[in-house]
């Protein structure tokens, strides 16, 4: 009896194994011509417009070619997709939501080789999807972390607005402005979301020679000194608060809680529909640039340095024949100017942005119409959040728990950094 | 076990007197007894507040807006009233029949738990062959594995299976754990041998003394593992969240979690709205319930 | 009760006779396999789902650990390079040592909990659906709400609880979740408030079967209420205190979620638990050969004090 339930168990394991070993079993066949049908991920479809925004611009130009959504839980979006990979029941159109996994499906042989992908020559964002001297997805969009302000705490608190030139020090200062300005009301300086990007996510991309894949992290001492400093004055509300009664980014501007706020780019629709709908105040604001390391890149006549990852589209390895072709021009499509001007006109920052689509993007009923905040939206020089690498996210984790033992004054950040280069050097140092 | 039963005779008269109502002795009703009643009381007053205070705290930031569930000071009365969250759950979202999944997979799973695995644990607890205890150390042992670790082989068995991204791949996955087992063998082993051997000489065959005999003795074990198995079906997230791909197959869980959120946003009012209104089935059927879990039962059902 | 006769007891042998000294091989093997084959017959229909969607996958995962697997490509073997690397790695100590004071917390914490309130509200008191009800109303409600909730209690400046520590008298109440050295504490009493209600079930039923003869039994010979508590109703709740203890140790090992919503592992590694190193390894940096080898371990750390509270307790029930 034993001896039978082993040999079936092992049987069944084996069975698995070949299963799993080869990812995408189910192969489309060639289609003769006639149409085509793709299938494309997406998450949140009722509150995301922009996948089917895409979809629609791509079978408008192409009535032979159908592209059906099929939607994913945004916060497991990857869980999900890898299982469904695994499983070899992926879509044909594979969204790429995160940087940090792009190297991750690679290496597995999950993405088409789209090097011959025609791409505009002004469109950024495409050096994250570059592996090995080849290009494995397009972006489509390319978020940038920028400053919002509100303007009528701004005159409430007696504070010049942002002219676009401010270094990190200039913040600063003009944040403990605002709260001095702003004491006895409900409102402070500045707000700062928990998440470690706000931090390291400029450290990373401004301090020159800044490298987390080389595994040395004390570029980010300044940053956090800074910004603890913000903290103990009161300028902010605390990490540990914030995280306790789990503020929100939206609600602390939105309800003017907060005069200034850092933030990616993709918060502009969201604020304008709901300064739309009322759940946001009523209230004028504007973007200026991010906050520099040195004056070098400061102002309005140099190009200002932020960081933020695209969001691009690839293909999955399983697709051949005719699908292939089609997939590779709705790649195409997506990276052109008239998906990026359909994308703007629902207040999607797309990659390529050109005057053209800056335009658009202008038009959208609630945007800011000043000068800075049009500069600010267009003019950045953006680097990667996460840089493509199979290190990323494990480097990322351990500069997560750097975050939360900084942040939240558990650990001084001298030994929270050599904490992490150690930690480096232990579980990831090849 | 034989040694603590008391002999037949005197369980007779024993019997007599736990089943009799208690004398009515003054001590039931002096002054002391009453303020350590009243006392009682009390505490477990202020510990079904304790209980039922994150409760409270959801159903009051469900009819708030949702920029207004998280504030500092922390606001347990809402500004306005929006009654409109639960309306919008009722109406606007899919809410039905992510009701109609919910119970659906609850009362099969639930079911197919409680036959399988009372049916199983007998094997265990009353029948002696090789192996035995070593099976059931594998089975306690998978247990033993989180779920996350062989989530991703089950996956791709399941949809080699073709039955991912249908309601059967969560009755499979649910309907047949070891934890089932494990609770009905435990209270299997309760029951004396006696009976059974009563029965057998009588007899009926193993099958018979399961049905006749067990089931009906382990009525509180039963009700408890319904009970539980029916909660962790109707709470399950992560299971429906990986296999239950098309929208009109998603469970309250998933269609709430789905509903109210986009990818750096959650309306929490409107979460929180649907979140009370699934917990409603299970507290009136844990309500309803309460006397399976209570009820006395003849442990010494030796006739004579 | 009907009366059997010499020949039909012969007739069906019982389950363990004493075999008769002259057949006794025979018999005894013919009898081993009838009752293989009536065990079988009854784990059967459970074993059979068990089998091929719990147990094949695990072994699939036993057979992972020995790999380099990232779910996508094939998998190598590499041998028990996962383990040594397991040994060697600081955030692996970590969550073992978390999980260990996690559960060293939890474990009798919720036991006693569970079982006083079992005993409480084991009666006829007015209202007890209710409080029963209220009990149990934490392990309903999502998990979700309750991380959300309590990171409010817990709130070092602006929650209630240090409130009311302040309004005593305390000037440095604890930062609980923000604080590395209170927030595993402070998960440990969410997940004691969680669980109570789940094992309090489970010990209500267990005390049905306490027999009520031997209570009587015992009060009429003079025991009081404590020592009827520890020789009558304690070690007739052994198989369920068996069950409660080994399923509360093996949950507690193996705790999640909670502790995913509410603290995510911070600060810092504060409240890392061998699940969520599980889980990151895994399914964030698509290490799941590493991640089946943390999982084992795993596995054998619950195997060993399972087995040792499985003879723990074949020791007492002699």
């Amino acid at each position: 009896m034993k001896r039978k339930f082993v040999v079936a168990a092992s049987m069944a394991m084996v069975a698995t194994l070949a299963l799993s070993a080869c990812g995408g079993s189910s192969d489309d066949a060639a289609e003769e011509g006639g149409p085509v049908t793709l299938s494309m991920s997406g998450w949140s479809l009722a509150t995301t417009p922009e996948f089917q925004v895409l979809a629609d611009g791509y079978m408008a130009q192409n009535p032979d070619v159908k592209v059906e959504l099929k939607e994913y839980d945004p916060v497991n979006y990857n869980t999900l997709l890898t299982a469904d990979l695994a499983a070899g029941s992926g879509p044909d159109i594979i969204v790429q939501k995160e940087v940090k996994f792009v190297s991750t499906f690679q290496e597995g042989g999950q993405l088409v080789d789209v090097t011959d992908v025609e791409l505009p020559d002004d469109i950024g964002g495409t050096e994250a999807y570059d592996i090995d001297g080849a290009s494995y997805a397009v972006p489509y969009r390319q978020d940038s972390w920028v400053v919002f302000y509100n303007k009528a705490l701004y005159d409430q608190a007696g504070v010049e607005y942002p002219d676009g030139s401010w270094t990190w020090d200039d913040f600063a200062e003009t944040e403990e402005a605002l709260a001095a300005g702003l004491e006895g009301t409900a409102a402070f300086g500045g707000y700062q979301h928990g998440w470690q990007s706000t931090v390291q996510g400029f450290a990373n991309a401004q301090v020159p020679d800044a490298d987390i894949l080389s595994g040395d992290f004390g570029h980010l001492k300044e940053y956090y000194e800074r910004v603890l400093k913000l903290q103990d004055d009161k300028a902010q509300v605390d990490f540990n608060t914030r995280n306790a009664n789990q503020l929100t980014y939206q609600g602390e501007f939105g309800k003017q809680k907060a005069a200034m706020l850092t933030m990616g780019s993709w918060f502009v629709a969201t604020l304008i529909a709901q300064q739309a709908a009322g759940e946001a105040d009523d209230f004028d604001w504007g973007i200026a640039p991010a906050p520099q390391y040195d004056e070098s890149t400061a102002g309005i006549d140099n190009v200002p340095v932020t960081f933020g990852d695209p969001t691009g589209l690839g293909i999955n390895a399983a697709v051949t024949g005719a699908k292939l072709d089609a997939a590779k021009d709705f790649l195409a499509y997506a990276a052109s100017e008239d998906a990026a001007l359909s994308l703007a006109e629902i207040g999607i920052t797309p990659a390529l942005l050109n005057d053209t689509v800056v335009e658009t993007y202008f038009e959208l009923e609630g945007t800011p119409d000043d000068e800075l905040t049009e500069f600010a939206v267009s003019t950045h020089k953006t680097l990667p959040e996460n840089p493509t690498s199979s290190k990323t996210a494990a480097i990322q984790n351990i500069l997560l728990d750097l975050h939360t033992a900084v942040m939240s004054g558990s650990e001084p950040i001298g030994s929270a950094i050599d904490a992490a280069e150690e930690r480096f050097e232990n579980e990831i140092g090849d | 076990m034989t040694g603590l039963l008391a002999p037949p005779e005197d369980a007779r008269a024993l019997r007599k007197l736990a089943d009799s109502p208690p004398p009515r002795t003054p001590r039931a009703t002096s002054p002391w007894r009453r303020t350590g009643r009243i006392g009682l009381y009390l505490v477990l007053i202020v510990a079904a507040a304790g209980l039922f205070a994150p409760f409270i705290w959801m159903i009051t930031s469900s009819l708030k807006t949702s920029n207004e569930v998280f504030s500092i000071p922390v606001t347990w009365v809402p500004e306005i009233f929006v009654w409109n969250n639960y309306v919008e759950i009722w109406t606007k979202s899919d809410m039905l029949t992510w009701l109609r999944n919910t119970l659906f997979l609850s009362v099969v799973v639930t079911f197919l738990q409680v036959l399988t695995g009372s049916f199983a644990a007998y094997g265990f607890a009353r029948i002696r062959f090789p192996g035995r205890d070593a099976l059931f150390l594998v089975y306690i042992g998978t247990i033993a594995v989180p779920w996350q670790s062989y989530m991703i082989p089950q996956f791709i068995l399941l949809s080699e299976l073709k039955v991912s991204n249908t309601l059967w791949a969560i009755v499979l996955l649910q309907a047949f754990g070891a934890f089932g087992v494990f609770l009905m063998k435990q209270f299997y082993e309760t029951i004396p041998e006696d009976l059974s051997e009563a029965a057998r000489l009588d007899g009926l065959s193993e099958y018979g003394i399961w049905r006749r005999i067990m089931l009906p003795l382990s009525i509180p074990a039963l009700a408890s593992l319904a009970l539980l198995t029916f909660v962790n079906t109707w709470n399950d997230y992560l299971g429906p969240l990986i296999y239950l791909r098309n929208p009109d197959l998603w469970t309250i869980q998933l269609g709430l979690k789905s509903f109210v959120s986009s990818l750096y946003d959650t309306n929490y009012a409107l979460l929180f709205a649907g979140l009370v209104i699934s917990v409603i089935p299970i507290a009136i059927i844990f309500l309803l319930g309460q006397k399976y879990f209570v009820e006395g039962i003849a442990t010494s059902g030796m006739k004579g | 009760m009907a009366t059997t006769t010499a020949t039909e007891v012969a007739a069906q042998p019982p389950v363990s006779p004493a075999p008769p000294a002259v057949s006794g091989k025979r018999r005894r093997s013919r009898l081993r396999r009838r009752n293989t084959l009536l065990g079988w017959s009854f784990i059967l229909p459970n074993f059979l789902g068990f089998a091929l969607l719990t147990l094949v996958p695990i072994i699939v995962l036993f057979y992972m650990s020995l790999t380099n697997w990232n779910v996508f490509g094939t998998a190598n073997w590499v041998g028990f390079a996962n383990f040594e690397r397991l040994i060697g790695d600081g955030s692996f100590r970590i969550s073992v040592l978390n999980t260990l004071y996690y559960s060293a917390l939890h474990i009798p914490l919720t036991f006693v909990v569970a079982l006083g309130l079992a005993l409480l509200l084991n009666n006829k008191l007015r209202g007890v659906a209710f409080f029963r009800t209220a009990a149990f109303f934490p392990y309903i409600t999502s998990i979700v709400a309750i991380a959300i909730v309590w990171n409010l209690l817990f709130s070092p400046d602006y929650g209630p609880i240090n409130e009311i520590l302040r309004f005593f008298g305390m000037e440095n109440p604890p930062g609980w979740l923000t604080s590395s050295d209170w927030a595993m504490p402070a998960v440990v009493i969410v997940s004691t408030w969680r669980d109570m209600g789940y094992y309090m079930i489970l010990f209500l039923a267990g005390l049905q079967t306490v027999p009520r003869e031997l209570h009587e039994a015992a009060r009429v010979d003079g025991a009081s209420t404590i020592q009827r508590f520890f020789n009558v109703t304690l070690p007739s709740l052994r198989p369920t205190t068996f069950f409660v203890t080994v399923m509360l140790t093996i949950n507690s090992f193996k705790i999640f979620d909670l502790i995913l919503v509410m603290t995510e592992g911070g600060p810092g590694q504060s409240t890392l638990v061998i699940s969520q190193f599980i889980y990151t390894k895994g399914f964030e940096e698509s290490q799941f050969g590493y991640a089946s080898a943390a999982s084992v371990a795993l596995f054998f750390m619950c195997i060993i004090v399972t087995v040792a509270q499985f003879l723990l307790n074949k020791k007492r029930s002699v």
